[in-house]
Parts: structure tokens; C-alpha cells; sequence
């Protein structure tokens, strides 16, 4: 017998005062497929957590070839050779699926650092084919089903030959075909000596394909044995246990007519399908399904919260159609969602406000809260629901997790509603709290209100549900009386079948949002369109080299910083100070230069000082954790104010030639500037897409989470783009200065929104994650055209600031409009 | 001593209030002048009227740069209105407001139901609007306004006959508006409903309150109070001109902050914002007085800002420690 590769021994986890692990033993052996199953919650996703450095544990020891192991992040797991798939990817949806797949280890690169996107591509392509799949590695990962995402990091992981690999529900949005490539790969991991963790609902799966089973419950490992000792009923019936602290259980209350009715209920996205069910006054209906049954999809459907796409909902026999969650209250529907911290509490706010919000309205007249009501009904809620505490005042995230539990449950029994949904009602909740929950849902039942349960947990579901109607993968797989039909019936029917086929099929996009995609040629052919346009209307003054010129020089400044604002956006800040930040530059240089400084130090400090000021900007919004608007909005003040100080409000005239000449003239018939542009262009283009700092830039903006799980440092990627934009800035008011031989005292002011707005226009999305260099410099000649162009057709120069605001809102508004038909393409 | 600081912000504002006060008072001359000090108010009358429902959209974890450009704007269409139309003063005015109100709707319709995020939508729109003001004024400042509506800025709620004592008239809507602000705030479900979007979005959702609809009364509101202050801006100068209310975003925020409501949302204070408002006033006045440029003290009130931000977080995180 060899010896594990992975173990883990007494391993405890605390997530405030609940145990989320209590005791787990578990270890693997290198060439061993080892299942792990267990309810929703029963840990097992800690467990994965742990072992691949998302969080450490707090007791209990882990072992990786012998040696302690415990890695600080996901990245340092994965060094040492353990990995894992998850069943819902993190991903960087605009990068493509190649860089998905390689940023985390490093793109294929040359001598020069630079990145080699053929090899990289190529590269991904193989380790794709070897899955034996042929998708496209350069679509980007947003176009990707979620069958093919799982491909792709499994194909990720695969390569890395790694030593222990763990699948977490691999197979749940696979269709049959990739399921069998799946088997395969395992098996040929398996040869390899790698260890697999396969964590999945559908047992029969993990009954053909492992070696050994773990079975978990409750935060805790019950046992472990070879696959020859399991059958299918056993696993069910040590996945679910026996549970003993559920004494009470429903009182028997008489059950009333129907009261929420639903017929062939459908979601839009496919989370459920042809659901019909029936929930009686006084009855409590279970309904009870594993990871992706859509049960609360269902229920937030209900609620009003997503749209359906087909059925009908009746209460008290009366057809409703609820378009949001407002409706469905007024209706007397209730929903006490699954996630209390993100969907339920207010945390910061007192326990009263919390306890009141669904029904303030109510409490007030003429939109004045009535106190004494308010404070009335916190105190029957908190007396109803025996909630521990001194004070209604209090914060509610000083309570335990059952007592906020229970003012959000009394938040919707005070609403006195015919249908309650519970989802999930005492998940993360100490067994006291348990108890007393289930004995207010009976109170309620008995009041004739018609309950709908959903809960992970098959005791609960058993000893509360008058009927149980059990989901499986968007569809209703049956309805058993509990006492009647046992837990094992119920349990299997829930349990997810044989691969359904997914459709992996992806619609299309409208023909106008595919073309809409290529932003560049969009914006070419535009510019192209509003050039021609222009010399029809005016033949003699626009079509001239003179003008062409013209505009070039008047886009040059302009198209400077929009390279450095491209990069903050990309990471999905913004700096609004540039403008003042160019005019404290140009000030401070141009003095500097009367003190007799040569060009060249003088380009080198007020590059040097862009950087500092604008790193400046980057630090304080990354000590307070706040967007950079704040702080670059006080920048604005604070640097034209010191301009202003510095140079007494005057203006700064007759710069000596010799600076003056490394901005003003032309060469070869171009002016100089343009050169400048060019240059900058370049290296924004090169660093954006052919260096990692660049790729990573957009990784981050992309999905901070995601960044954070390979490795990336969000405070040094903000700060380079900051001190990049800095050095932008210094350069182009050294050039404003060189140009126009003087600094005047507005030097600057209204070019922090040209150059955003022409890094919006060329399609760098304003919430990060996208951006480019080429498109930027088009929008930042597209602005000095129309400036021109109005100024050609006599048009009122006063109106040209109208121009840059609507062109930031109609390419912000493109945007939005993009990435909607992208979703419901997909 | 944290804790203090964070439950008593307003105590804590005005301590801060009456130390600077009484520094001013002791280091520099004439700064106990009764006139000095009311005429000093009438500056500090719009941006405090502006400072209230910027208050509200910063509770939500909002925020609108937009609010100078709409004042400026309603300047303009008040100034154009009544010279080149040969409007009625009044019902310049009113369009004034319903300009502004239209211009906030904008705003909140933008950024609640096309979920584009609020600072790209009003940065945008402080160009826009402050770009047709340009467009439609020429650039050249209005002005000749009849003497009963330079009152409005200019006039005396309450003087003494011997002028030793008076109060600026423009001092009464400032106090409507905080009033209507507070018992909002404080006293009906708006106010509430307003702090729990900021404090989780999510969580409000779920609990059936209107989120898009009330965000976007929120913007719409604040451009009406735009509206309402581009009346007593024109006013006080007697011009409409269309670089009007220059930084007057800057001075809102910064008294909303400086009031303790957060930048990332959950809670607005009406009292504290105003406390706000009289720091930066006496701030500006008291450098002022003591020779410092005007440019000085709009640094001062920029690095006010972020330093009260960092702080404000500092606190937050503070206490969340300790629970």
C-alpha cells in the first residue's frame, strides 16, 4: 500500500461562532479516485477550500507528501501541485480563453519579455485537443457556455499533471459526449499517479468512477470505505443520517383550501422547467433538491425578482402576474431568501429598521414613519420570534447569526402573508435557533398561511413538510408524503440523474451588436463617413493639408493622456484631476526652465512629477478603499489651486527657443507633436496587449476576485497605471508648454474629460476589463474633428463641450446596450 | 475614544466648529464683525442648499458631479427666459426649476435604469449641461435682473433698524430645504429607505423596496434643487453667466463628508452635512480675512475632503473590528 499524498486530520473551521467543520479526516493516495458527497452544506466545499489555500483552517493538520502544507493562496496551492476545478469558474470575462487559461502561469513570451500570442494561442488550442475538444481559444471567455468553461480549466488543470486534483460538480453542465472525454482524462490522470477528488450529486457517477467514498454531514467526515462497500442506498441513507434534534417536528394543523397555485411555471434562462404546484393554507410544502435543482431561482421568480417565462400563478384562485418584488407584497406573497448576509440584512442598521422595512409603509402617514408603531412592532417581533438581546437599537451584525435569522423571518411574517416561501430558513443557524424557527413556521401554518420550504437538509424537509416535491436539474422529479415514502425515496428521486444534454449551442448575436464588436473599424469607418461628409458640405476649407494638420495638432495633446486614462479605466478607476495636474506640471517645468533647466531634465522632472502627483491619487484611494473619483475630484481643486499659488495667476510667457523646439516645428512636413503621439500610441499598445503588467491590468479590471486567486496585487497594478498616466501628464504639458511657447493659467482645464471620453470612445469599457490603444488615439482624433468641423460650419465654438458629454454618454450607453445583447444571446 | 468619535460625529463637528471659531476670532481682526459674518452666509447659501440631497445620494452610495453645471444651466434659461423671452421673473424661475428638475431626471434615469454607474453619467453631464449653458449663452454673462428678485439673495429676512443686527434673507430657504431634508431623512420612509439601498443594495431588493425608482427620484429631487439654488446664485451676483457655480460639487461633497456620511454609503446625516457647511464657511472666511487667496482656500477645502474620506473609512473599519 503506498502512502497518501493528501491528508487532512482534525480539521476544524469556524465561520463566526458556527462550525463549518467540526471533525475531517480524509486522506488520498496517489492513482485514487476518492468521492466525496454529501447534502448542500454538508462542508465539503470548505473542505476543497482549505486544501487549495482559500482560507485557512483553524485546527487540525494537513500533510502533502508527508510535509505540512498550508498554502496562503490558491496560486501557492497550485505550485505545489495541487489544484482544483470549480463548479462555477471565476473567470476574466473579456479576456480570451487562451489567456484564461495561461495568465495565472505566464503567457508564452520571448527574449524581449514580450508576449507571443501564436505560441500562447497554440499552446492553448493543445491543451484543448488533448481534451479532445476544438473550441475557439481566442473567443473571449464571456461567449463560453459553462460546459465549455469547465473544459477549458479542466483542460488548465490536466496539463499541470498535477498531484491531487479536485472536481467539484465537473459534470453538472456537461452534456453526455463531454462527460465520456471527462472519464477518459480521469482515467489517464489516474495512470499518471495523480490523486482525484470528485465531488458530485450524481452518484452514480461517483459510484463508477471511484475508488473510495467519503461520505459527509454536517460539517464533519461520517466514513469512508472502498466503492466495493457502497450501493447506492447506502450512500443515501449515510448522506442524509438520522437526525435526533428535530423532536417537534409540523404540529398537525387542519389544511384549508388552495392558496398558491402554479401551473407549468418556466425561467427564461432555463433554471426550471414546467413546475407545478399547489400549496394549500396551513400546509407546508417541501421542496427539496441539490446544487442547480433552481429551486430558489424558482422561488425568487415567484417573488418577482426574475422574470418567468411561461405559466401561471394564481392566489386565492386568483390569476397574478408580479413584475417585481413590491407587487408580489401587495399580492401577500413572502420570501425569506437563502443568503441572509447578502440578500437579507442591513448589517450596519439597528435591529428596529430591519425589523420593519417590509411593512414601513404601513407604519406611516404621509410618508412620516409613525415611531410608536415602529417601535411596537420591533417589540412584537422581537417577543414573537425570542429574540436575545438588550437593545432594538443595536447594530443587527452584533447578533448571532439565528437571532438575524429571525428578525429578517419576523421582517415577513409581519407582513401577514398568504404565501410564505422560506428558503432555506435556518441554514448557518445553532440548533436552539433551529427549534424555535420550526415552531414559529408552525404558529404560522396554523394561522393558515401556505408555506413553501426549501431546505438542503432532509431531516427538516421530512419532520416540517406536510408533502415534499423534489427538483432535480429544473425539473419536478415527483411529490411523496413524507411519512409515507421515507427519506430515501425522496432523496433519490432529488438526486441528479444521467447527463441530460445540455444545449451548448450558443445564439447568436444580432448582426448590428457582431459588427458593433469591432470597435476600431467602427470607429475608422466613422471618422471615414464624418471626413467625407465634411468635404462635401465644405470642399475648400476642410480637404486641405492645412486642416488636416490642423487637427492632428489639436487631437495631439488630447490623445496623450487618453493613453494614460485607457489604463486607469482598464482597471476600472478613473483620474478626473489630469487636466489640473497638467497645468501644476506645465507651471512648475516652465519656471524651471526660466531658471535656465535644459529641455531634457526638464521633460525627465516633469515626467517625474506627473508620477509623483498622480501616484499620490492612486495611494490615498488605496488607503481609504474608495474609487479614485473622490479623491481625484479634491485633486482637481487642490492641483489648479496650487498652480495658481506657484505662479501668482499669472501667465508664463517667452519659453527660450531651445525648449521650445523639442515641441513647435514640424519634421518632414509633420509637426513634431504628432511623432510624440505616435511614440506614446506605440508603447501603450505594446505594453496593453504584448506584456504581462499589461494583460494583468486588464485581468484585474476584469474580476478583482479572480485576479486575487492568481496571485495579482491590486496595489501595485494600480499604482503602475497611475504612475503611468503621471508620466503622460508630465510629458504632455511639457509639450502644451513647448508648443504654444507659454503656460496660461487654465492650462489644461476641460482635457481630463477629452481624453476619458476618447478612451470611452475607443471602446475601453468604463467598468475595467477592456481597452485599447489604437481605438484611443481614433477617439481622440474623432473629438478634434468635430471640434473642427464645427468650427468649419460656423457652428458656435460655444457648443463644443456639449460634444464631449454626449459622446461619453453615447458610447457608455453602447456599451451597456452591447453587453446586454451579448447576455441575451446567450 | 473611537467609539465616541464615531457615535457623536456631530458633537464632535461642532466642537471642531467652535474651535476654529474662537481661533479666528482670537488670531485674526475684524472676524467678530456681525456684517462680515451675515454677508458671508449669502455664499454659502447654494452649495448648502445643494449639500442636502447630495446628502441622500451619497447615503446610497451615489453620487452626482453634475450638481455645478445644472446650477449654472438654470442660470442661464432663469436669465434667457426673462431677457430675450421677456418672460415674467417668476415664471422664469419656475422654468428654472423644472429645467433642473428635468436635467436630475436625466441623471437618475441614466444611471438607475441603464445601470450605467452614477459617477460616469454626471461626470458626463457636467460637461453636457454645463456645455449648453455655454452653447446657450454665448458665453456671455446675462444680467439687468429687477431689484425684487436680486433680493432674494441680496435682501434681509430680520434687520435692526440700525442695520447692527440683520440676517440675510437668503438664510430662509436654506432652512427649508435642511428642514425638508431632515424630516425626510430622519422621519419618513424615504430617508430609510435611502440608507438601506446604501448600506445592501441586495437586501433592499429582496425586501420589496423600489431601488431604480427611488434612486432615480433621488437625482431627479437633487435637480430640482439645483434648480431652486441657480435662482438665488443669480441673485446674488445679478448675472447668469455660464461659468457660474464652478466647484460648487466639490464644496457639497465635501460638506456631506465632512458631515459623516460615508462615501460607500449606509447613512446620511442632514445635521452633520450643515455642520459641514459651517466649517468650510468660516474656513473660507477666516483665510480670507487672514490674506489667504481664494485659490488657497479651495485647496484647503480639497484636501478637507480627502482627508475626512480616509478618515471617515479609518472609523468605519474601526468599528467594524471591534464588533
Amino acid at each position: 500500500m503506498s502512502k497518501p499524498v493528501l491528508s487532512l486530520q482534525g480539521i476544524q473551521k469556524r465561520f463566526g461562532g458556527i462550525y463549518a467543520l467540526h471533525k475531517v479526516d480524509f486522506a488520498i493516495k496517489p492513482g485514487e479516485v476518492h468521492g466525496l458527497i454529501g447534502e448542500n452544506g454538508a462542508g465539503k466545499s470548505t473542505l476543497i477550500n482549505i486544501a487549495t489555500g482559500l482560507f485557512p483552517h483553524d485546527a487540525g493538520t494537513v500533510h502533502l507528501d508527508g510535509h505540512p502544507f498550508k498554502p496562503d493562496t490558491p496560486r501557492a496551492a497550485a505550485t505545489q501541485g495541487v489544484y482544483v476545478v470549480h463548479q462555477e469558474a471565476d473567470l476574466f470575462p473579456q479576456l480570451s480563453i487562451a489567456e484564461n487559461m495561461l495568465l495565472g502561469e505566464g503567457l508564452e513570451r520571448n527574449a524581449l519579455g514580450l508576449i507571443q500570442w501564436n505560441k500562447t494561442n497554440a499552446h492553448a488550442a493543445r491543451r484543448v485537443a488533448a481534451l479532445g475538444e476544438s473550441f475557439n481559444v481566442r473567443q473571449d471567455a464571456a461567449g463560453l457556455t459553462v460546459a465549455r468553461r469547465t473544459m477549458a480549466e479542466i483542460a488548465t488543470a490536466v496539463t499541470h499533471k498535477p498531484k491531487v486534483l479536485f472536481l467539484d460538480e465537473p459534470t453538472a453542465a456537461l452534456s453526455s459526449n463531454e462527460i465520456d472525454t471527462l472519464f477518459q482524462q480521469i482515467e489517464i490522470l489516474k495512470k499518471q499517479g495523480t490523486a482525484i477528488v470528485y465531488v458530485s450529486h450524481r452518484l452514480n457517477e461517483v459510484l463508477q468512477l471511484s475508488d473510495q467514498i467519503t461520505v459527509m454531514r454536517d460539517g464533519a467526515t461520517i466514513e469512508t470505505g472502498p466503492v466495493a462497500d457502497w450501493s447506492m442506498d447506502r450512500l443515501i441513507a449515510t448522506m442524509v443520517g438520522r437526525s435526533i434534534e428535530h423532536g417537534a417536528g409540523k404540529r398537525e394543523v387542519p389544511i384549508g383550501g388552495v392558496r398558491l397555485d402554479v401551473q407549468h411555471a418556466q425561467a427564461t434562462t432555463k433554471a426550471f422547467n414546467d413546475i407545478t404546484l399547489q400549496v394549500r393554507a396551513g400546509e407546508i410544502v417541501g421542496l427539496y433538491g441539490f446544487v442547480g435543482a433552481g429551486r430558489s431561482e424558482f422561488a425568487q421568480a415567484l417573488f418577482g425578482l426574475h422574470p418567468m417565462h411561461n405559466g401561471t400563478v394564481k392566489l386565492d384562485d386568483v390569476p397574478i402576474n408580479i413584475k417585481n418584488p413590491r407587487q408580489a407584497v401587495k399580492q401577500g406573497m413572502a420570501y425569506l431568501p437563502e443568503d441572509r448576509l447578502v440578500q437579507g440584512v442591513f448589517r450596519g442598521h439597528s435591529l428596529k429598521h430591519n425589523a420593519s422595512v417590509s411593512i414601513l409603509r404601513k407604519l406611516s402617514r404621509f410618508g412620516f414613519i409613525n415611531n410608536q408603531k415602529e417601535t411596537d412592532l420591533a417589540a412584537q417581533v422581537i417577543t414573537d420570534m425570542q429574540v436575545r438581546t438588550d437593545s432594538m437599537d443595536q447594530p443587527i451584525g452584533t447578533l448571532s447569526g439565528g437571532n438575524q435569522q429571525k428578525i429578517v423571518f419576523g421582517r415577513w411574517q409581519a407582513t401577514a402573508p398568504k404565501v410564505l416561501i422560506l428558503d432555506e430558513p435556518t441554514r448557518g443557524v445553532d440548533v436552539g435557533a433551529k427549534a424555535e424557527i420550526h415552531k414559529l413556521i408552525c404558529d404560522l401554518a396554523e394561522k393558515g398561511t401556505a408555506i413553501l420550504l426549501i431546505s438542503s437538509e432532509l431531516p427538516e424537509i421530512m419532520s416540517m413538510s406536510d408533502r415534499v416535491i423534489t427538483l432535480s436539474e429544473g425539473h419536478q422529479t415527483g411529490e411523496f408524503i413524507p411519512e409515507r415514502d421515507g427519506e430515501v425515496a425522496i432523496a433519490a428521486a432529488a438526486v441528479p440523474k444521467q447527463q441530460k444534454d445540455s444545449c451548448t449551442s450558443t445564439k447568436k448575436a444580432s448582426r448590428l451588436a457582431k459588427l458593433l464588436e469591432f470597435r476600431e473599424a467602427g470607429l475608422f469607418a466613422f471618422i471615414l463617413l464624418l471626413c467625407a461628409i465634411m468635404t462635401g458640405l465644405r470642399p475648400d476649407s476642410f480637404a486641405t493639408t492645412e486642416n488636416f494638420l490642423d487637427i492632428l495638432v489639436r487631437a495631439a495633446i488630447p490623445a496623450i493622456l487618453a493613453q494614460g486614462a485607457m489604463f486607469i479605466i482598464c482597471t476600472g478607476g478613473i483620474d478626473i484631476s489630469i487636466g489640473s495636474m497638467m497645468g501644476l506640471t506645465a507651471a512648475l517645468t516652465a519656471m524651471a526652465t526660466k531658471q535656465g533647466l535644459p529641455p531634457i531634465p526638464t521633460l525627465a522632472l516633469g515626467m517625474g512629477l506627473g508620477i509623483l502627483l498622480s501616484t499620490l491619487n492612486a495611494s490615498l484611494s488605496l488607503i481609504a478603499r474608495i474609487h479614485p473619483i473622490i479623491v481625484t475630484l479634491a485633486g482637481i481643486s487642490i492641483f489648479r489651486g496650487s498652480m495658481h499659488l506657484v505662479t501668482g495667476g499669472h501667465e508664463i510667457t517667452l519659453m527660450p527657443d531651445t525648449f521650445r523646439a523639442m515641441a513647435n516645428g514640424t519634421l518632414m512636413g509633420i509637426p513634431k507633436i504628432c511623432y510624440y503621439v505616435i511614440f506614446v500610441t506605440a508603447i501603450a499598445h505594446i505594453i496593453l496587449r504584448y506584456t504581462l503588467t499589461g494583460r494583468r491590468v486588464l485581468a484585474l479590471g476584469n474580476s478583482e476576485s479572480a485576479a486575487q486567486l492568481i496571485g495579482l496585487s491590486k496595489t501595485r497594478l494600480t499604482c503602475f497605471v497611475f504612475a503611468f498616466s503621471g508620466a503622460l501628464v508630465g510629458l504632455a504639458a511639457i509639450l502644451q508648454t513647448g508648443f504654444y511657447g507659454k503656460v496660461q493659467s487654465n492650462c489644461g482645464e476641460g482635457y481630463e474629460l477629452q481624453a476619458i471620453a476618447a478612451a470611452v470612445i475607443g471602446g475601453t469599457n468604463i467598468l475595467g476589463g477592456r481597452g485599447s490603444a489604437i481605438g484611443t488615439l481614433l477617439g481622440a482624433f474623432l473629438i478634434a474633428l468635430v471640434y473642427n468641423g464645427l468650427i468649419l460650419l460656423e457652428a458656435s465654438a460655444y457648443w463644443q463641450n456639449i460634444f464631449v458629454g454626449s459622446l461619453i454618454l453615447a458610447a457608455v450607453a453602447l456599451d451597456a446596450f452591447l453587453t446586454r445583447m451579448r447576455r441575451a444571446a446567450q | 475614544m473611537i467609539q465616541l468619535l464615531s457615535r457623536h460625529r456631530e458633537a464632535t463637528l461642532f466642537l471642531v466648529l467652535v474651535v476654529l471659531f474662537t481661533g479666528f476670532a482670537l488670531t485674526t481682526e475684524n472676524f467678530l464683525d456681525w456684517f462680515g459674518l451675515a454677508e458671508q452666509t449669502r455664499y454659502l447659501i447654494v452649495p448648502g442648499m445643494l449639500a442636502i440631497p447630495m446628502t441622500f445620494i451619497i447615503a446610497t452610495a451615489g453620487i452626482d458631479l453634475s450638481v455645478g453645471s445644472i446650477v449654472a444651466m438654470c442660470g442661464i434659461v432663469l436669465g434667457l427666459l426673462y431677457r430675450d423671452a421677456q418672460w415674467p421673473i417668476a415664471l422664469a424661475c419656475l422654468a428654472s426649476v423644472i429645467a433642473g428638475l428635468l436635467a436630475g431626471t436625466f441623471n437618475g434615469a441614466m444611471s438607475s435604469y441603464l445601470r450605467i454607474p452614477p459617477l460616469v453619467v454626471t461626470l458626463a453631464t457636467m460637461t453636457l449641461y454645463r456645455g449648453i449653458a455655454t452653447g446657450l449663452s454665448r458665453a456671455k454673462p446675462i444680467n439687468q435682473f429687477p431689484d425684487g428678485f436680486v433680493h432674494l439673495s441680496n435682501g434681509d429676512l430680520i434687520a435692526t433698524a440700525d442695520n447692527a443686527f440683520y440676517l440675510p434673507f437668503p438664510i430662509l430657504p436654506l432652512v427649508i430645504v435642511s428642514i425638508v431634508g431632515w424630516l425626510l431623512m430622519r422621519k419618513s420612509w424615504v430617508g430609510r429607505f435611502t440608507e438601506h439601498i446604501g448600506e445592501n443594495e441586495t437586501a433592499a431588493i429582496f425586501a420589496a423596496i423600489p431601488v431604480a425608482h427611488l434612486k432615480c427620484a433621488l437625482y431627479a429631487v437633487c435637480g430640482l434643487v439645483c434648480g431652486m439654488g441657480a435662482l438665488f446664485n443669480v441673485a446674488l451676483y445679478s448675472t447668469a453667466k455660464s461659468n457660474a457655480a464652478m466647484g460648487y460639487e466639490l464644496e457639497a461633497i465635501a460638506c456631506v463628508v465632512l458631515g459623516g456620511t460615508r462615501i460607500s454609503g449606509g447613512k446620511g446625516s442632514i445635521p452633520g452635512s450643515l455642520l459641514g457647511l459651517l466649517i468650510i464657511g468660516i474656513l473660507r472666511y477666516g483665510l480670507d480675512l487672514a490674506g489667504f487667496e481664494s485659490k488657497f482656500v479651495i485647496i484647503v477645502v480639497g484636501i478637507l475632503l480627502i482627508v475626512t474620506v480616509v478618515f471617515n473609512e479609518w472609523l468605519a473599519r474601526q468599528g467594524e473590528q471591534q464588533k
